[in-house]
């Protein structure tokens, strides 16, 4: 009797401990795609709640394709990268930038996207890009990402003396700089063309310095053979007529 | 053009709302989760404080200070990001919000049911030894039963803020209301309208339980009963 009310506890222990962490008992391992849920056309959530944008069904169609299983967790922007290192999640397919100080700590697929980075105003500014750089002025990023570092990096490192002003998402910041409280944004073109879509007042006014960057999927260092994967599911997805289609349903040309 | 912005506020909150509505049941069972927690070790902790040795008044008085004076949103960091990446433990963020949450309640029920505990005469816990009952069942029988009806009121007032500080669990990513409001609020870049809303959600969630506490009090209340 004790023997069995022990075994019983046991149980009752690892159950929970299986619980709290999550562990799945069965089936095959769910790999799990870390997504900025608040950057829309790329990565989103739809009407009914779920995950959407060009790289979750992207990542859906390769999965369906290469035979593994996947899920898309909602993760914050700024602690992507580490929750990647960590295993919280096991890849990022969301519009990220490939940086070199990205790749010196994760992988990265080819990249599928190229986006230009632009300076963004409310329409009826008359601002420019050099008068945004000037001491005084303010421009806002989202928080961690690549238009960030590199507006750090190169900018404000050599002496400029604009104020840098980073929301948690790139849709706060452009609805911040509509209400006028900072003049200008740091963003995609393609971002632009979605807000511009859903009806808000504004305007590129052009490049302020920063490349084209590449987007393009991260998986962490010695998953090689996930990369693999991922990367000819992506050349599958390109040579396929699913592509365009997934281009036209979320406005890419 | 003003009617084309009204048309698309009210368009994001239409579409929006069955999303953000089903967010209330992540609310509710954090809210609640930590409630219940809060109590199971809140109870414990306010009996300690008022018949306990002096050590075990200090060991809870420092437990009490701790989780009262960190700031919800430091505490979730602090173990999230902190101590389980450290440790490399995974456990997700609904678990942890309604652990730290329910810790910080614990904090604060137990200084409810101390309250309580102390308003009640000592002569009843005296009487109680006098007719030969135990210092355990004159706790649970006659002084708790007491007491815990006496914190029914403090406890609606742990209940609203609960409910609201658990919209913090937004941080770690917890797919409660605000969450949810901020996703919509991304697609359809309709800030105002979809935060009007989840603040209109907040105040009908604390109306109803703030209520149904009301009515567990009279419910519960002992006709004729003076201290």
């Amino acid at each position: 009797m004790k023997v069995k009310s022990f075994k019983l506890k046991a149980m009752a222990v690892l159950l929970l401990v299986m619980f709290i962490s999550g562990v799945a008992i069965a089936g095959d391992k769910m790999l799990v795609n870390g997504f900025d849920a608040d950057y829309p056309p790329f990565s989103f959530i739809d009407k009914s709640g779920k995950p959407a944008g060009i790289d979750v069904d992207s990542l859906n169609w390769i999965a369906k394709k290469m035979g593994f299983k996947v899920k898309h967790q909602p993760t914050d922007w700024s602690a992507i990268v580490p929750s990647l290192q960590t295993g919280k999640i096991d890849l990022i397919a969301s519009g990220m930038s490939i940086t070199a100080e990205r790749q010196k700590v994760v992988a990265f697929t080819n990249p599928y996207w190229t986006v230009r980075q632009v300076l963004v105003t409310h329409k009826n500014s008359n601002l420019t890009v050099e008068k945004c750089l000037q001491t005084g002025r303010k421009i806002g990023t989202q928080r961690g990402n690549a238009e960030t570092k590199w507006i750090k990096a190169n900018l404000i490192e050599k002496g400029k003396k604009f104020e840098l002003l980073q929301y948690d998402s790139a849709p706060l910041a452009i609805g911040d700089m509509v209400m006028g409280r900072i003049d200008s944004v740091a963003t995609s073109d393609t971002i632009l063309k979605e807000a511009v879509e859903r009806g808000l007042p504004i305007k590129s006014i052009g490049s302020y310095g920063q490349p084209d960057t590449n987007y393009g999927y991260a998986v962490r260092k010695d998953d090689k053979k996930f990369l693999n994967k991922l990367n000819k599911g992506l050349d599958l997805l390109h040579a396929s007529p699913y592509w365009p289609e997934l281009k036209k349903k979320y406005g890419f040309y | 053009m003003q009617t084309d912005s009204m048309l698309r506020a009210f368009t994001a909150i239409y579409e929006g709302l069955p999303y953000i509505l089903s967010g209330i049941w992540i609310t509710l069972t954090v809210v609640v989760g930590a409630m219940v927690l809060g109590f199971i070790v809140g109870v414990p902790m306010a009996i300690g404080h008022v018949y306990g040795n002096r050590l075990t008044k200090r060991i809870i008085d420092v437990y009490v200070w701790f989780f009262r004076g960190i700031p919800l949103l430091v505490l979730l960091f602090l173990v999230y990001f902190g101590f389980l990446a450290a440790l490399d433990i995974n456990i997700s963020p609904f678990v942890i919000s309604i652990f730290i949450l329910g810790l910080i309640s614990s904090a604060y029920q137990s200084q409810i049911i101390k309250g309580a505990i102390r308003s009640i005469s000592k002569g009843q816990f005296m009487a109680a030894q006098a007719i030969g009952m135990s210092n355990r069942k004159a706790i649970t029988n006659i002084i708790l039963p007491q007491a815990l009806r006496l914190s029914l009121p403090g406890w609606s007032n742990e209940y609203t803020i609960i409910l609201k500080e658990s919209a913090v669990t937004y941080a770690l990513g917890v797919a409660e209301i605000m969450t949810r409001a901020h996703h919509v609020a991304s697609r359809t870049y309709q800030h105002l309208a979809i935060f009007i809303l989840a603040g209109f959600i907040f105040l009908i969630l604390t109306a109803i339980g703030t209520g149904l506490i009301r009515r567990l009090e009279n419910r519960v209340r002992i006709p004729g009963y003076t201290q």
